[in-house]
């Protein structure tokens, strides 16, 4: 993880190794720490607000290994959350599945809709793939919306309170001790793909997919694997996001969703992990300190019914300057800023990694 | 017959609607997410100049078409041409967030209720009955008319006209095209101002015969399937699509469920990328070079 001259290793084994120095020992081990009693600092409001962060963290990250990482656009991935959330309360429905069982069945189901979704993407590039993935965006939502209609009352489905080895999560704080593991889980994974046969794989195809193809990546498999592997964890992640919010109804999986999800890889930085997780927390926690500040402003007040809009605006507005003046988001900042500080006094070195 | 009335009247809309979207892209070689909202936007200049001069339509209709063409040039100068260079899917994602903007923004000036411009044009919306149980109203007419004016017109424009050809040196060639003496920036904004103009005006067309509110950018939207079908950069296939795309959603309607054909254009997408993703009439991209 050092690209800094400096640490040498003598054996390979140091080389696979994921907490290679002391440094990042004490530093994962601090964050950890933090993480953990973050909820005994935070109201039940707030421990809220980090729990849909952190199931936010686990599908923005799946939606920056397709984007940011293969470079494939997807604006379908607000109907795969649908599928996902739909999954669970189908299961949840009709056969009382407990919450593990119904989290691998989302995630197994998402796995082969991303091989539907994947395999005319096969054929597709850039704009046209992007197009076809909203389109099915579309067809996803109506085709679920159908199955509300006809399954539930029509207004939604009521997902049980779940319980896991003979833990019951009903709490917020309960739940974020419940999803910190899963987010981590999520983000191990990611990283060991990442610096695996995988990711090299799926970084050739993100720069040249021609070029990657006569260097003997096998590109159509390796994009239905991409595919597969963050439509699954969208799935996932549209499943936990069902099971804690209690509540399943198609209308919440909007384009609005899919524009939050795309703000979060953007604005964090398109292919980095750090990037997705700053990305995510900023995208959900940002409209909540916005009402806050609002609120705190008298002039403001009269504003009322207007803020959500406002809000929604001004989200469209940061991604604008974010695309136009940092494309590589909040990660890039973070990048430029640690490397003050690292090569302090001097201004930059010789060579970019 | 009459089923073939309401597909053809569809059809223009969404000729409409797709001209915007090739034009656009031939300009910028970007889809426009955002197209919807411009003709939302000029759809509620259009009301808002109605209630001002108290029914004033001919004005309306021409400031509402105004109002969108200036959004499109602003839109151009403020967000793509800083783009220009970027890949293709920073262009796209812009123009998302920019549509979004534009939601909000008219969602604050106007607030999002529903409203029904068609009452207070008075007569001119009424049904009139032509033969056999078939009535067409002076706004159908009218949205086939300009639909049809604007697929003979372009076209000459682009064969013909001076602007027409620098349009398509541009489109074919920017670099080249800017060292023949051709202000590029000039002729992208004046598509864009082209796009967004008709885009105002099937906005207008749309809050005449349905409704108005923020939520109806979801229709400009689906505009973008005839375009695709036929080809991003073919004006006849924009217009071929929309017949096909109306076609699909007004049968799918008839004779299978009305909430179907919400999504029946994008279903009819998704074949058509599937078995002929550079669309019916468009050229084949770029040639596959490492």
């Amino acid at each position: 993880m050092s690209f800094l001259p400096g640490t040498l290793h003598t054996r390979y084994r140091d080389e696979v190794r994921l907490l290679d120095s002391g440094f990042m020992r004490f530093w994962c081990a601090a964050g950890l720490f933090a993480a953990l009693i973050t909820p005994l600092a935070l109201s039940n409001f707030w421990t809220g607000i980090a729990n849909q962060s952190l199931i936010a963290i686990v599908g923005a990250l799946a939606l920056n290994l397709l984007m940011g990482v293969t470079g494939q656009i997807s604006l379908g991935h607000a109907g795969f959350l649908a599928a996902g959330a739909f999954t669970a309360a189908a299961l949840a429905t009709h056969f009382n599945a407990p919450i593990v069982v119904s989290l691998v069945c989302a995630m197994i189901g998402g796995a082969l809709i991303g091989v539907l979704v994947g395999l005319p993407a096969l054929r597709l590039k850039g704009l046209y793939l992007a197009v076809s993935t909203l389109a099915a965006h579309f067809v996803i939502v109506v085709g679920l919306g159908q199955y509300q209609n006809a399954a539930s009352d029509g207004a939604g489905f009521a997902m049980p309170p779940p319980s896991a080895f003979g833990f019951s999560i009903s709490t917020e704080r309960q739940w974020f001790y419940a999803l910190l593991p899963v987010a981590i889980v999520v983000l191990l994974i990611q990283i060991n793909w990442l610096r695996s046969e995988f990711g090299r794989a799926w970084m050739a195809i993100h720069h040249r997919d021609v070029s990657a193809e006569v260097l003997g990546i096998n590109v159509a498999r390796y994009k239905l694997y991409a595919f597969s592997a963050s439509t699954a964890l969208t799935c996932l992640c549209g499943a936990l996001s069902a099971y804690h919010t209690g509540f399943v109804s198609v209308d919440a999986f909007d384009v609005h969703l899919l524009i939050q999800y795309l703000a979060m890889v953007i604005i964090g930085g398109l292919g980095s992990l750090l990037g997705a997780i700053l990305g995510a927390i900023f995208v959900i926690v940002t409209p909540h300190l916005i009402t806050v500040a609002a609120n705190a402003m008298s002039p403001l007040q009269g504003m009322g019914g207007k803020i959500f809009e406002i809000e929604i605006g001004l989200f469209g507005v940061i991604m604008l300057i974010f695309l136009v003046l940092e494309p590589r988001g909040l990660a890039g900042i973070w990048a430029r800023v640690s490397a003050y500080f690292l090569l302090w006094p001097f201004k930059f070195r010789a060579w970019e990694s | 017959m009459g089923l073939l009335v309401i597909i053809f009247i569809q059809a223009s809309f969404y000729a409409l609607l797709g001209l915007g979207y090739v034009l656009i892209y031939r300009a910028t070689r970007v889809l426009n997410l955002a197209h919807g909202d411009l003709m939302v936007f000029g759809a509620y200049l259009f009301l808002q100049t109605l209630i001002e001069t108290g029914g004033n339509v001919p004005l309306a209709i021409v400031l509402g078409l105004a109002g969108s063409a200036l959004l499109g040039v602003i839109v151009y100068e403020g967000v793509l041409r800083p783009l220009a260079g970027y890949p293709v899917a920073v262009g796209v994602l812009a123009t998302i967030a920019l549509g979004i903007v534009l939601r909000s923004l008219t969602t604050v000036i106007w607030s999002g209720q529903t409203r029904y411009p068609a009452e207070y044009i008075g007569e001119l919306g009424r049904p009139i009955p032509v033969f056999a149980g078939l009535s067409v109203s002076v706004i159908d007419a009218l949205i086939i008319l300009v639909a049809a004016a604007s697929m003979i017109v372009l076209p000459i424009l682009l064969q013909r006209a001076a602007v027409g050809v620098s349009m398509r040196a541009v489109a074919e060639n920017a670099l080249l095209a800017s060292q023949r003496r051709i202000n590029i920036h000039r002729v992208n904004a004046l598509s864009w101002a082209l796009a967004t103009g008709m885009a105002g005006i099937a906005g207008v067309f749309f809050s005449l015969k349905v409704r108005l509110g923020p939520d109806i950018w979801y229709v400009g939207l689906a505009g973008f399937a005839p375009a695709l079908i036929g080809g991003m950069d073919s004006l006849r296939g924009a217009a071929v699509g929309a017949v096909i795309v109306a076609a699909a959603e007004v049968l799918a309607a008839r004779f299978i469920a009305p909430q179907i054909a919400l999504a029946a254009p994008f279903l009819v997408l998704l074949v058509a990328l599937w078995i002929r993703p550079w669309g019916l009439y468009g050229s084949r991209e770029e040639l596959e070079r490492i």
